[in-house]
C-alpha cells in the first residue's frame, strides 16, 4: 500500500518534471555507455594478455658437450621453480631441422657447414599467474646461474610493453569507471535535490501530518532508482547499437577485430548498475530529514 | 490531554512564551486568545512539536515531548489534527487526495481511505467538491477541506490556528459549528484566535495571552 502509493507519486513526479528527468536519464545513459566501452576494452586486453603465456617462452641455450645426466639435472632444477609450467628439451639435431624448415627458400645459408652451428636448447613455458616481467627477469637470472646454461633469451622489451599496456589500460579503465560512477551518482543526487527543494513546502506539510522519514523519502528514492535504471537501460541499448552497428561490421572487414569478444552477460546488468547508482544518489541527496 | 508545566520559549533574546502552566482536559474545547505576537501560534507549535520548549515540560496525550525521540514525532502528530492558518493544502492535488493524504501517510487501505474521506467531507459539507483543486475553492471552502483533512485521521486532539482569519462572519460561524460537532464526538479542541466574536457566548474556556505571558482565563 505504502510502496504502491510512493511508486505512484514517483511516476507522477517523473512525468511532471519530464524534461529535467529526460536530461538526467540521457546523461546517465551516456556515462554508463562510456563505462561499458571501458569495460569492453579492459575485458579484451585481459583476454589477450591471458593468451600470451601460451605463446611466450624462455629459451635456454646449453653449452656443447653436456651429458644426458647434465641435461637431466638442468631440467630437474628448472621444474623446481613454481613459475615453470613445462620444459621441452630441443637437441642440436632437432634445432637444425626446425631451422631448415623455417628457411626453406634460403637454405644456402646452411650449405657447406661441416658441423651443426646451433646449440641444444630448452624451451620453458610459464604458468599463467606468474606471467609478469619481474618473475620472468628473476627466473632468467636464476637460470643463468645453472651450470651448463650458456645463454638465456626472452622478449624482455615485448614482455614489458605488453605488461605496461595491460596495467595502464586497467588503471585508466578503473579510474574512468570510478569517475563516471561518481558522476552518475552526482547527476541523480542533483536531480533528486532539485525535486526535493521544489517540493519543500509539500514535504513540510507531510511532516506536520505525521509522515515518517520513510514515507517522505520513498518517492524520491524510487524516482532516483527509476532514473538510474532507465539510464542503464538506454546505456545498454547504446552498447548493443555500438556492437551491431559498428563493431560487428568492423569484424567482417578487418580481421584484426575477429578475436575481440563482446561480453553480453556483463552488459545486461547495466540497468541494475544504473538502478543502484540512482538509489545511492537519491539517498545521499535526501540526507537526514529533521522534524 | 494537553499539559504545560512552566513552559518558556525564546527566539534570539525575544520571549515568545514565558513560564506558562495550563491544561486542556480530554474532550474539552478551549480557546487561546491574545493580540498578534501574544504567543498563540508558538504555543500550538509546541504542542505539535514543530518547536521545542527552552524551559519547562509538555505532555500531549500521554507523550512527554522532552523525552520524545525525533523518529517518534510523526507518531505523536498522528494523534493531532491541525488546522493551519495558511491552509497548507497541496495545490497539485484535488480535494479528495488532499484529505486522503492523512490516511495514506498512515498506510490505511485504499478502500477504507475512500469511505473515511467521504465521511469527513460529508461533515464539512464538501462532498460535491471532491474533484476540485484548492485554487478553485473559496477561502471558506479551503478551510473546510483543511478541517476534513485534520479530522479524517480520527485524532484525539484538534488544533486550529486562526481558523477564521480571512473569512466572513457567516463562514466563520459555520466553521465554529463544525468544531462543536467534532468536539461532541469527544475530540479535544484548542483554537487560537484573536477574534473575540468567535468565542463570545460559547461558554467555553478562554486562555488569555499577552506578549508571551499567561494573563488569565475566562468563560467565552
Amino acid at each position: 500500500m505504502f510502496l504502491s502509493y510512493s511508486f505512484r507519486l514517483a511516476m507522477q513526479s517523473i512525468w511532471r518534471e519530464k524534461w529535467i528527468n529526460l536530461l538526467s536519464v540521457l546523461t546517465i545513459a551516456a556515462g554508463l555507455l562510456i563505462i561499458t566501452l571501458a569495460l569492453f576494452s579492459i575485458y579484451n586486453i585481459n583476454l589477450a594478455t591471458k593468451k600470451l603465456p601460451e605463446k611466450f617462452s624462455i629459451m635456454l641455450y646449453l653449452k656443447d658437450g653436456l651429458s644426458d645426466q647434465d641435461i637431466g639435472n638442468i631440467t630437474a632444477a628448472l621444474m623446481k621453480d613454481n613459475a615453470v609450467e613445462k620444459v621441452k628439451y630441443i637437441p642440436k639435431d632437432e634445432a637444425i631441422k626446425e631451422l631448415r624448415g623455417v628457411i626453406k627458400d634460403a637454405d644456402y645459408i646452411l650449405e657447406g657447414l661441416n658441423e651443426n652451428p646451433l646449440p641444444a636448447s630448452i624451451e620453458l613455458k610459464l604458468k599463467q599467474k606468474y606471467f609478469d616481467p619481474s618473475t620472468v627477469k628473476r627466473l632468467a637470472s636464476d637460470i643463468k646461474r645453472i651450470k651448463g646454461v650458456d645463454e638465456v633469451e626472452f622478449g624482455e622489451q615485448f614482455l614489458t610493453s605488453i605488461h605496461s599496456i595491460k596495467t595502464g589500460v586497467q588503471t585508466l579503465g578503473i579510474l574512468l569507471i570510478a569517475i563516471l560512477s561518481a558522476g552518475i551518482i552526482f547527476v541523480c543526487y542533483s536531480t533528486v535535490k532539485i525535486l526535493f527543494y521544489r517540493k519543500k513546502e509539500e514535504i513540510e506539510t507531510l511532516k506536520l501530518l505525521g509522515a515518517t522519514r520513510g514515507f517522505i523519502r520513498a518517492p524520491f528514492v524510487i524516482e532516483g532508482g527509476l532514473l538510474g535504471g532507465a539510464g542503464g537501460f538506454f546505456g545498454m541499448v547504446g552498447a548493443l547499437a555500438f556492437y551491431y552497428g559498428l563493431f560487428n561490421r568492423l569484424t567482417l572487414t578487418m580481421p584484426l577485430f575477429k578475436g575481440v569478444v563482446f561480453p553480453f552477460e556483463m552488459f545486461i546488468f547495466l540497468p541494475l548498475v544504473g538502478l543502484f547508482l540512482g538509489i545511492t544518489g537519491a539517498i545521499i541527496a535526501l540526507g537526514r530529514i529533521r522534524f | 490531554m494537553i499539559h504545560f508545566y512552566n513552559v518558556s520559549k525564546f527566539y534570539e533574546n525575544q520571549t515568545a512564551i514565558r513560564n506558562i502552566t495550563f491544561s486542556v482536559e480530554k474532550g474539552e474545547m478551549a480557546f487561546i486568545t491574545g493580540k498578534s505576537g501574544a504567543g498563540k501560534s508558538t504555543l500550538l507549535k509546541l504542542i505539535y512539536v514543530a518547536e521545542k520548549p527552552d524551559e519547562g515540560k509538555i505532555s500531549i496525550a500521554g507523550w512527554e515531548t522532552d523525552k520524545l525521540k525525533e523518529s517518534s514525532i510523526p507518531f505523536l502528530r498522528r494523534n493531532i489534527g491541525i488546522v493551519f492558518q495558511d491552509f497548507r493544502l497541496l495545490d497539485n492535488k484535488n480535494v479528495f487526495d488532499n484529505v486522503a493524504l492523512t490516511l495514506r501517510i498512515r498506510g490505511v487501505d485504499e478502500n477504507e481511505v475512500k469511505t473515511r474521506v467521504f465521511d469527513a467531507l460529508k461533515m464539512v459539507t464538501l462532498r460535491h467538491k471532491t474533484g476540485s483543486f484548492p485554487k478553485t475553492l473559496s477561502g471558506g471552502e479551503q478551510q473546510m477541506v483543511v478541517i476534513a483533512r485534520a479530522i479524517v485521521g480520527e485524532p484525539t486532539i484538534l488544533l486550529a490556528d486562526e481558523p477564521t482569519g480571512n473569512l466572513d462572519p457567516d463562514t466563520a460561524a459555520g466553521i465554529i459549528r463544525v468544531f462543536k460537532e467534532i468536539n461532541a464526538k469527544g475530540i479535544t479542541i484548542l483554537i487560537a484566535t484573536h477574534n473575540r466574536e468567535l468565542f463570545r457566548n460559547t461558554g467555553r474556556r478562554v486562555i488569555r495571552l499577552d506578549t508571551g505571558n499567561f494573563v488569565g482565563e475566562e468563560a467565552g
